[in-house]
């Protein structure tokens, strides 16, 4: 009987057997279900990341800009002039899957936490989505929602969504993916770490109370779903955006004041994670009184209390005679401060309930969860993966309808009817915004924004009832005062600020190549990010990452996470850009019975995705990857391989994809982005753009069409011996950029060329392939379309897919 | 960088600060760096001492209260707003921005109501407006008919009030700006929310209080992509110089 019973609690909590015999060991007897419901949560795959630890240490993760790597909430790199950049991408697959609204939402608020729990204030977000298939009926339903809960969420905090993507593909049937990024800013010396927590301090609770939300969502999201997936809503958190924004507010004003000790945010596995891992990282004990944390529903009980994961919740750590003012602070902002606790040295949490001793628990056996080397084994798929001969396959007879197609898929098509959907503008810092291959921000001046003493403002010395107006009589000379203002010439900051820097953000990923070769994938995600960046002239300088694989228990989904890794560790030591922060969120897979009552797993394809920082010296020198003018010059930049392996077009047309995609030669890359860099910073091109998917076609209509200020064309002749019309215009993933520049710039261009080749030993091809037009889209005697129609199909095939 | 002094002094500005303004620092930025006025934040809770310390207020967008109830409900009953009330009486220049517009609808301090946007969706975009009155404290730098740029970014911007007041309003004069096209035309598609007659910004009668949609602080320098809304708080400046 107590054997039944304690199975059925294993089954409930994720954890296998043998981890619960090595918490039986640890403890000394069999846990009850406060200790059950404590240790499954740390040692869910999600909080103590057994399977992928050993193989996350193989990412480069430090170098000069490096600040704080991996491990803590954040990563943090140096932006020079005492700032940092703190940032982070988190995946919340699993409940966005449940309740899609909430679950974006909540992940958005989530990553936001991270960022300024580091003392940092946020500034950009982005977001990587994956949808089903468009055939799929619910896929409208995911998508729409997804991003009204991100708009709601980021929209309110007031800081700007500047990018991402969308990608529809049938692996995600049945499990969507939402991956949310932020980035802060924060001065060097005002970094707040979960460490550091003395003996005797106080230990507080901050912001929303404690509620029956989200229990056992770290052990939900290190399950796969079955059927009863709808029974899973209660693990979803509810998300309430105005009160992150005070809490944002409160926390700030308290580090700037310097009231914190350390902190933490209330996430996954809400205060038994923060607790732990305060303790952990400052190795010290703590004492929680159970009593003291603030409720919203009455008689919650412990273990309840402990893995609720009720949103917009921290945990701090302050001197003793600090806490008046910072219980003063969070009352301004009216929200929830209580002492619940104290740091004591021994490294256990005592937990009291009544005033009497509750539990005991050892800090260091909670936090380290086991570690496991999984199994890992050649997926039997890869056997059907065949190189390609495209001699095998007939030439289209209308190109004009196939790049119709192919520009219209909603895996090409503009993403404007999302984004429009969320604030991109807000905080004055958005140089570029969505629309573009990446986004461009600037810098503000960062300054306190304590609210005044009212005494102390100036008086006008004027009386305030002479001013009434009426109808304006004169307003002459106004140009001038207009005129006046230079953006170049702010006082703000201080003298020794650098004025026009700025960062560079990008995210991607692949997960069709990394489903045909996870290495190769891996790689062309890390090398698309830095193109990216490359093109609108910043330079690569950290990552983080969400690793989104299947379960981790199945061996090929092992070897397809292992191969991953091992591009994204190739590709970013490469590119000088370690990886300081990430997240990883297997078991997405989904079991369901089929017609004939057989267990089908749908399993995703291995889906890593990056998010890149770069620098650009001066934000007034960003390239934007559409054309400008009439009558500039289009220039080919690199070199063409046509190979269709595994691209859209043999996806869509002739329905095989399974061959290799392209092998990226990173030396090359490095130089041939060294050059375009260079381009953008000399201020010699207009646009830029590389060439991703849907090949060069795709890259010169868009480059045409999403000027959102005017139609243009392009007319172009290009012609590359050996490589037949549709690997020329369809390839993907091209070692190559489309430039644009006015017609005067031309021998410019010309001699920059060949000074670099020269110094940098290198052999970058320079070819005038045409120019930018009125109306029409015409490249060779293949293709000729009229820009208006393919702008309005570009931007219209989205949101024929909303609801 | 303009200097707004009046004789030695610096023009004084206000800005408001519920819990859940989230663009009141974006206003703070450009009134300080951009056009150099003395600014400070007024804190919700407290009261004006003393009206005459601002030579105008800015009430900027946000969430104010999490836009629960109503955008704008709540705060248009909190503490300062009595104080504004005051002081809009007294003809202070007060500028309502997105939620700050919303806030001086349920405030009473001008007519009519927001509906949420007829996409009934969240809205962000450049938008065209073009100047119906040239004589306001907002507008005195401009020439009726003009086209400015600017960016909107609401999910409640749906202005409406009865037939009637709408002919009020427009008699007025206190129909300041209109969405149009980049060439001045008011039509249906240049509309980004479905406002009667495309209304983008209104006054009141004695024209110093004004509500206006778009975000004029977002487009005060050009690496944000226009200057137009700059010429609003100039022509503010300048009319408070030349009282």
């Amino acid at each position: 009987m107590t054997k039944v019973k304690d199975a059925l609690i294993l089954n409930l909590n994720g954890l296998s057997f043998e981890e619960y015999e090595k918490i039986t060991d640890i403890i000394g007897k069999k846990p009850d279900e406060f200790e059950l419901g404590i240790f499954s949560a740390m040692w869910s795959e999600h909080c103590c990341y057994k399977s992928s630890k050993l193989h996350l240490k193989n990412l480069p993760a430090g170098g000069p800009a490096v600040i704080i790597g991996p491990g803590e909430n954040a990563g943090v790199i140096d932006f020079g002039d005492g700032d940092v950049l703190v940032f982070k991408m988190e995946s919340h697959n699993h409940p966005s899957y449940i309740e899609p609204f909430q679950g974006a939402a909540t992940g958005v608020g989530g990553i936001m936490r991270d960022v300024f729990t580091m003392g940092a204030r946020p500034v950009a977000n982005l977001n990587s989505l994956r949808f089903g298939s468009l055939s799929h009926p619910k896929t409208p339903y995911y998508l729409s929602e997804v991003v009204k809960g991100i708009g709601f969420y980021g929209n309110c905090m007031g800081v700007p969504t500047v990018g991402g993507e969308v990608v529809f593909d049938p692996c995600y049937n049945d499990n969507i993916l939402v991956n949310a990024f932020t980035i802060g800013i924060a001065k060097k010396e005002g970094i707040f770490l979960s460490s550091g927590a003395g003996t005797g301090d106080t230990v507080v609770y901050v912001g929303s109370a404690t509620g029956m939300d989200g229990i056992h969502g770290a052990t939900m999201a290190s399950e796969e779903f079955d059927s009863k997936k709808n029974q899973r809503r209660s693990t979803v958190q509810v998300g309430d955006p105005f009160t992150e924004k005070l809490l944002l507010e409160a926390c700030l004003e308290a580090m700037e004041k310097k009231l914190i000790v350390s902190i933490q945010d209330m996430g996954a596995a809400g205060l038994t994670s923060s607790s732990f891992e305060m303790a952990s990282n400052s190795e010290k004990g703590m004492i929680i009184d159970l009593d003291e944390v603030p409720l919203r529903t009455p008689n919650m009980t412990p273990v309840e209390i402990m893995l609720s994961e009720s949103q917009e919740r921290m945990l701090l750590v302050c001197k003793k005679n600090d806490y008046e003012k910072i219980s003063g602070i969070f009352k301004k902002w009216d929200l929830n401060c209580r002492s619940i606790g104290k740091i004591i040295e021994e490294k256990f949490i005592k937990f009291y309930r009544g005033s009497k001793l509750y539990k005991i628990m050892p800090v260091d056996a909670v936090v380290n969860g086991p570690v496991y080397d999984r199994a890992a084994k050649e997926p039997g798929y890869r056997k059907k993966i065949k190189p390609l001969s495209i001699e095998k396959y007939g030439l289209p007879e209308d190109f004009n309808i196939i790049a119709q197609r192919l520009i219209y898929s909603p895996n090409i098509a503009s993403k404007r009817p999302v984004y429009r959907q969320y604030d991109y503008s807000i905080g004055t810092n958005t140089v570029v915004p969505p629309g573009s291959s990446c986004a461009v921000m600037r810098v503000r001046p960062y300054f306190s924004a304590e609210i005044p003493d009212m005494l102390h403002i100036p008086d006008i010395g004027m009386d305030m009832l002479s001013i009434i107006p009426g109808i304006i009589k004169n307003a002459k000379d106004k140009d001038k005062d207009i005129e006046d203002i230079d953006i170049r010439d702010k006082s703000g900051g201080g003298k020794d600020r650098h004025k026009n820097k700025g960062f560079v953000l990008n995210v991607n990923g692949n997960s069709k190549y990394c489903y045909l070769d996870p290495y190769a994938g891996s790689v062309i995600a890390v090398t698309e990010c830095a193109r990216n960046i490359a093109a609108a002239g910043g330079t690569p300088i950290a990552i983080t990452d969400c690793l989104n694989f299947a379960s981790p228990e199945d061996p090929e989904v092992m070897w397809q996470f292992k191969e991953s890794i091992r591009g994204l560790k190739d590709a970013a030591a490469k590119f000088n850009t370690p990886v300081i922060s990430g997240n990883v969120s297997f078991y997405n897979e989904t079991s369901k019975i089929d017609k004939d009552g057989k267990i089908m797993t749908s399993k995703i394809y291995p889906t890593p995705v990056i998010a890149m920082v770069g620098f650009i010296d001066d934000v007034n020198k960003a390239v934007t990857s559409y054309f400008k003018e009439e009558g500039d010059e289009v220039f080919l930049i690199g070199r063409l391989k046509g190979n269709l392996g595994g691209s859209l077009y043999m996806d869509l047309v002739h329905k095989d994809f399974m061959q290799p995609p392209l092998l990226i030669d990173l030396d090359y890359e490095i130089k041939l982005q060294e050059f375009i860099r260079g381009l953008a910073n000399e201020g010699l091109v207009k646009s830029a753009s590389d060439i991703s998917e849907g090949g060069l076609f795709v890259a010169l209509a868009e480059s045409a069409v999403a000027n959102p200020d005017k139609l243009l064309g392009v007319q172009i002749s290009l012609h590359k011996n050996g490589i037949r019309d549709d690997a020329l215009l369809f390839s993907e993933f091209e070692q190559a950029f489309i430039v644009s520049l006015a017609k005067r710039e031309k021998q410019k261009l010309i001699k920059y060329g060949k000074a670099f080749n020269i110094s940098f030993n290198a052999d970058i091809e320079i070819d005038y392939i045409g120019e930018v037009t009125k109306d029409r889209i015409k490249i060779n005697n293949t293709i000729e379309l009229k820009s208006d129609k393919i702008r309005k199909g570009y931007y219209s095939a989205v949101e024929n897919i909303l609801l | 960088m303009v200097m707004a002094m009046i004789g030695d002094k610096k023009i004084n500005a206000g800005i408001t600060v519920f819990p859940g303004s989230n663009c009141d620092m974006d206003v703070y930025y450009a009134l300080k760096d951009v056009f150099g006025l003395n600014v400070s934040f007024i804190w919700h809770k407290d009261r004006l001492l003393d009206c005459k310390k601002y030579h105008f207020i800015v009430i900027p967008g946000g969430f104010s209260y999490g836009d629960y109830l109503r955008a704008g409900a709540l705060a248009a009953r909190s503490g300062i707003m009595e104080s504004l009330k005051e002081y809009a009486d007294s003809g202070g220049i007060i500028l309502g921005i997105c939620n700050g517009f919303q806030i001086l609808l349920e405030a009473g301090l001008l007519g009519g109501a927001m509906l949420t946007n007829s996409s009934l969706r969240f809205e962000c975009k450049t938008v065209y407006l073009k100047v119906l009155n040239k004589g306001t404290p907002f507008t005195c730098m401009l020439e009726n008919g003009s086209v400015l740029k600017m960016p909107i970014a609401h999910h409640d911007g749906n202005y409406y009030a009865k037939n009637d007041d709408i002919v009020k309003l427009k008699d007025a004069r206190g129909l300041i700006f209109q969405y149009c096209d980049i060439n001045g035309n008011v039509t249906a598609e240049a509309n980004p929310n479905g406002s009667i007659d495309n209304i983008a910004g209104i006054s009141n009668g004695k024209f110093n209080v004004m509500g206006l949609m778009p975000h004029p602080e977002r487009a005060s320098e050009k690496l944000t992509g226009s200057i137009d809304g700059a010429k609003i708080f100039n022509s503010v400046i300048k009319y408070i110089k030349n009282i």
